[in-house]
């Protein structure tokens, strides 16, 4: 019917990230990748219940850029209030979660 | 006083293993219950999770994340959504909390499971959290659809329907009992946490709560993609365990598990999921269709994911892309055709609109299912509405329990896959589906579905009202057209202009 090649090969790609429930902390993320990630292409897909947030290879979200971008103190637990799912392996601790691919293919 | 920071602490509280003393390790680990497949504890002690929590943060994140679910809940009950949403999307609910609320018991069962007999001390770290997450989904799954029990019988299946022999709870509990209740901790870890939750959980849980979102139910768009939240977490103890069996030369093992575990999801999501993406859920608050979903979150990212931990495509890889076109289309079909043996309403969704959605998502759409439904909609038309239900019974596949189907038209290609064992006939609807069987028989031989049990003389009269009385359906439990028929006048309208 379609194109079945493309399809059966959609998994041949290296985007990692959070997918976040919208609301306030979604959209601080949006801007505080850009932040931590300075030299990714960052590529945002709304849907309207949650926003994907994903670059290539690797993708760093830290405290710190949350705090700046919420403009209030957050730790990095209450991601998890909001994050439903992420692309790649996760790496967390107190100061950033990392989301990232073993191997490049 | 100052307090530690987790990652001072963490690795400490969590080395919880000891050498027994009083009993023996295998006394303590039965090789059944614990699965650790001859790998020493030590090499299970590398465990390392990647997703860490503290059991102060547990306790205080998940408190936020109740407290915002029943808050949006009790906002928004006074605007009386269901009341007032489509028919469609009402179906859509009372399908999705008849097949989930209780089955979140049987997950929290696969994650006791870990809790005490993995020998990772990480793993049962992890799946107490998993456990306490599960028993949430089960209660606030529960507690959700009951303010609507007023409004019909058939909302009181989100508690029934697990407790009947209705075919598609057969169906499901087929699954989730050779997922979660019947297999040892470091395969339910690799089966339900990684393949079916890191994976297919996403279609239901966040895929669906973009439908949800458009559709203006933020109660439920909020609810369910609330949960994924705790799934996202505890989803990953599968991996460093899958990391583990690697290192220990046993891929192939790791493998069996996750394709078994792929392609029975798949085939549940495919009469759950499918339907409701793209026939229930209102045209125009169709965020994605089915199609697309899959390959956003099964393709796209959970095969990647596999492939990323060291493992290889599943071996029916072709068969299932293809299936992407097909599977749902048939399961829809077959559910709406029987549609007074499920304990919701199915919307037929094909209305001339709806028509060229269908075709424009999957090309070719018209000339097969679109054929099947021509026929229904003439019978309706012509005023023949008996000629458009069940008579007789589908043929059921003894692994997946569901139809068999295939693509009708000019493409046929329905079929039987026979597997003859131990002197009896089995019936399966795919390669696949016959595969996962050979893979264990012992596992599933004595399994009857729901024809089986017919055959057998099990259900009493053999005619349709038995069937249903069998399958606990009395009147107004049991389905009928979502939108009672109304779409059917735009086809009158048209044929009388054509005539």
């Amino acid at each position: 019917m379609t194109n079945n090649k493309s399809v059966a090969d959609g998994y041949k790609n290296n985007r990692v990230g959070p997918i976040l429930r919208s609301g306030d902390v979604a959209n601080a993320a949006v801007e505080a990748v850009e932040i931590d990630n300075p030299e990714k292409e960052i590529e945002i897909q709304d849907r309207s219940a949650y926003i994907r947030i994903q670059c290539e290879d690797e993708c760093i979200l830290t405290r710190q850029s949350m705090e700046e971008m919420l403009g209030r103190p957050f730790e990095m637990r209450e991601l998890e209030l909001n994050l439903s799912s992420f692309a790649g392996q996760i790496d967390t601790t107190p100061e950033q979660v990392r989301f990232y691919m073993n191997q490049h293919i | 006083m100052g307090i530690l920071d987790r990652s001072e602490y963490y690795d400490l509280t969590r080395t919880t293993n000891w050498s027994p003393s009083y009993v023996t390790e295998d006394e303590l680990y039965p090789e059944s219950m614990s699965g650790s497949r001859g790998i020493p504890m030590e090499k299970w002690e590398a465990f390392d999770e990647p997703y860490k929590v503290a059991y102060g943060e547990y306790v205080m994140t998940q408190r936020e994340k109740d407290s915002g679910a029943y808050s949006v809940k009790a906002a928004l009950e006074r605007s009386n959504f269901v009341e007032n949403a489509d028919p469609g999307w009402v179906s859509t609910l009372k399908a999705h909390y008849g097949a989930i609320a209780v089955p979140e018991y049987a997950a929290m069962t696969g994650e006791a499971r870990m809790a005490r007999f993995s020998k990772a001390p990480g793993n049962r770290n992890m799946a107490v959290y998993g456990m306490m997450d599960e028993t949430r989904h089960g209660q606030i799954q529960l507690y959700f659809p009951h303010e609507h029990t007023d409004k019909s019988r058939q909302w009181d299946w989100a508690h029934k329907a697990m407790h009947t022999n209705e075919w598609g709870a057969l169906a499901a509990r087929h699954f989730f009992d050779d997922m979660m209740m019947t297999r040892d901790a470091i395969s339910v870890s690799i089966m339900l946490t990684f393949a079916f939750e890191t994976g297919f959980t996403n279609m239901q849980f966040l895929g669906l709560a973009a439908d949800a979102a458009e559709a203006g139910d933020h109660t439920f768009a909020n609810l369910i993609s609330s949960i994924q939240t705790d799934e996202a977490r505890h989803a990953q103890q599968g991996g460093p365990n899958l990391k583990i069996l690697l290192e220990n030369g046993m891929k192939e093992d790791a493998q069996r598990m996750i394709d078994v575990s792929f392609w029975r999801s798949w085939k549940l999501f495919s009469v759950l999921t499918g339907p409701m993406m793209d026939y229930y859920t209102p045209l125009e608050h169709r965020a994605q269709s089915f199609k697309e979903f899959m390959q956003e979150w099964i393709i796209g990212q959970f095969e990647r994911q596999i492939h990323d931990i060291g493992l290889d495509t599943p071996w029916y890889w072709d068969e299932f892309v293809r299936a992407l076109d097909e599977t749902h289309h048939g399961m829809h079909l077959g559910v709406w055709y029987w549609r007074p043996t499920v304990w919701w309403n199915p919307a037929a969704g094909v209305s001339p609109d709806e028509r060229d959605w269908l075709e424009e998502k999957y090309p070719g759409w018209n000339d097969s299912w679109g054929s099947c439904w021509d026929v229904i909609i003439d019978n309706l038309v012509d005023g023949k509405p008996e000629l458009t239900g069940p008579a007789t019974l589908p043929m059921i596949c003894n692994m997946s329990n569901i139809p068999i189907v295939g693509t009708p038209g000019p493409g046929w290609n329905v079929k039987d896959y026979p597997l003859e064992h131990n002197g009896r006939l089995y019936h399966f609807g795919s390669g696949p589906d016959r595969w996962c069987f050979e893979q264990e028989p012992e596992r599933y031989q004595g399994h009857l579905s729901f024809i089986d049990r017919f055959l057998a003389g099990q259900i009493q009269p053999m005619d349709l009202n038995g069937g249903l009385a069998y399958m606990g359906l009395s009147p107004g439990e049991m389905g009928d057209d979502a939108h009672d028929y109304a779409w059917v006048a735009h086809y009158q309208t048209e044929q009388r202009a054509a005539s």
